[in-house]
């Protein structure tokens, strides 16, 4: 009895430990110094043990995902599955080339300076978050707040940073919000959040004057100087316009183009020229595959969909006039 | 606790937490993912009881609340662990517990770690627990390490007994 008395009286003492600590945290941020002190320690030791780790990991992940095509041909599938795996053991560094080439074109037409970085760890906290460590910090002159990019678009935001690795939060966080513009022409901003890992994002347009339209483009809007985000970065497309119901905002669905689960490859903008040509960095097609190489077949104007425009053609004059109320007996 | 059997924990603890964040996070399971630490504490706490698992479970979680990538504060799963910690190890029963119990003691511990870590985010306003979040988390934290656990715990408190000579406790 003495002991149960004794461990209870511990577990009290710990568990008032553990809400000081967070108390601590949430004030005043007192811990960063333990938690920089951590990613010293860590970072690097995740860095190794991913560079070991890696080709099973994804090798795995190809695993977990074939059960998402199974909708599709059964047999044509199997056979697909067998190819896949076996290709994906020896792919996995001709995968990691294709993403720093796409990376390299994007960065260069953007005349970004990137530093380029490789995925080490997942963090998940259940799955409540999506953030990841790279193998680069601020011996590398990455900062606090910048950017991440991959080939495809916005990855994410740098949230902090230790002298050899960096935690990037990234953008299907649920605590993830970035001003974004639509691409077709008008200067409509809104803001977009994360919806958690593996969700597709939402957004809130503050313009009520611009309608959204399924397929639409989103990229980055500059969130000011010293702002966490760069200009211009492809962010996603919309799938699913929410019916405006007397909001003062509209709101819909968004699709990213970066696919957050397979990131290998991503570079932290360190550096940005000081305006960006609009939409230079969308992918060219109205509907992007994310594996873009740029054929350019001119397709110059986005062709805005038929909607309401002949208004109400075939009008049918109805026999009762609707001003007919007076009949009644 | 002499030096070597906190060797073993301390070793033991970090092994699963990189492992965690290396590997099985990155595989991106369907819904969620297992949640290696939780097993981990279990097995010790079954072999140590209530007072050990606590302080074991404290210092784990504590680990994982700044080990990066972690993006929340510190302390939420200290907390969380503390508590399964003490609990799995009321259960200690001095002998080596069967497979039935170790999966319903993890089945247990799985769902209440996530809903404490949940219920602590949501009491100091963390955006990204929401119901929806939370029960997906739950469900695929608890069929994961329910698959994980007859493997894991019998081998974890193997080491573990190895360092404890009987009747010391």
């Amino acid at each position: 009895m003495r002991n149960a008395r004794r461990a209870r009286l511990v577990l009290t003492l710990l568990l008032l430990t553990a809400l000081t600590l967070v108390t601590l945290d949430y004030r005043s941020g007192a811990l960063s110094g333990i938690r920089k002190a951590a990613s010293t320690v860590f970072g690097p030791i995740e860095t190794v043990i991913s560079d070991v780790v890696h080709p099973i990991g994804s090798w795995f992940s190809g695993l977990a995902h074939l059960g998402s095509y199974k909708s599709e041909n059964e047999a044509l599938h199997k056979k697909l599955a067998e190819v896949e795996t076996q290709l994906r053991m020896t792919a996995t560094e001709r995968e990691e080339y294709a993403q720093e080439q796409q990376l390299l074109h994007l960065a260069g037409l953007a005349q970004f300076t990137t530093v380029a970085a490789r995925v080490t760890a997942y963090g998940a906290a259940f799955g409540f978050e999506s953030t990841v460590t790279i193998d680069r910090g601020t011996a590398n002159g990455i900062a606090k707040n910048e950017t991440v990019i991959s080939g495809a678009g916005l990855v994410g935001r740098v949230v902090d940073v230790s002298r050899n690795t960096a935690t990037v939060q990234l953008a299907d966080d649920s605590q993830f919000t970035v001003g974004a513009r639509l691409s077709t022409g008008t200067l409509a901003v809104g803001s977009l959040q994360g919806n958690g890992r593996g969700k597709d994002m939402s957004l809130q347009l503050l313009d009520n004057t611009v309608r959204l339209t399924k397929g639409q483009q989103l990229v980055s809007f500059a969130s000011g100087p010293g702002g966490p985000f760069v200009p211009e970065v492809p962010i996603g497309t919309i799938t699913a316009v929410a019916p405006a119901t007397g909001q003062l905002a509209q709101t819909a669905t968004v699709h990213p183009f970066v696919s957050f689960g397979s990131l290998d490859v991503v570079a932290v903008v360190v550096a940005s020229p000081k305006s960006i040509q609009h939409d230079l960095l969308l992918p060219k097609s109205p509907t992007p595959a994310p594996t873009v190489t740029v054929t350019v077949t001119a397709t110059p104007g986005v062709t805005p969909p038929p909607a309401t425009s002949g208004s109400t053609s075939g009008v049918t004059p109805s026999t009762t006039p609707s001003s007919s109320a007076s009949t009644t007996p | 606790m002499t030096a070597p059997r906190i060797a073993l924990r301390i070793v033991v603890v970090v092994a699963a937490l990189l492992l965690q964040v290396c590997v099985v996070n990155r595989m991106h399971l369907p819904l969620g993912t297992p949640d290696l630490l939780v097993i981990v504490v279990v097995a010790f706490a079954l072999v140590g009881g209530s007072q050990r698992g606590a302080v074991l479970g404290f210092f784990a979680g504590l680990l994982a609340d700044v080990v990066p990538p972690a993006d929340h504060y510190a302390g939420e799963l200290a907390f969380s662990y503390a508590v399964i910690g003490y609990v799995a190890g009321m259960l200690d029963a001095g002998e080596e517990s069967t497979v039935p119990t170790i999966i319903a003691v993890v089945a247990a511990a799985s769902f209440g770690v996530v809903l404490l870590y949940a219920g602590l985010g949501d009491l100091i306003g963390d955006a990204r627990i929401s119901a929806g979040v939370a029960g997906r988390a739950v469900a695929a934290t608890v069929v994961y390490d329910v698959v994980l656990a007859p493997f894991v715990v019998p081998l974890v408190s193997a080491a573990a007994r190895r360092f404890e000579p009987a009747g010391t406790r």
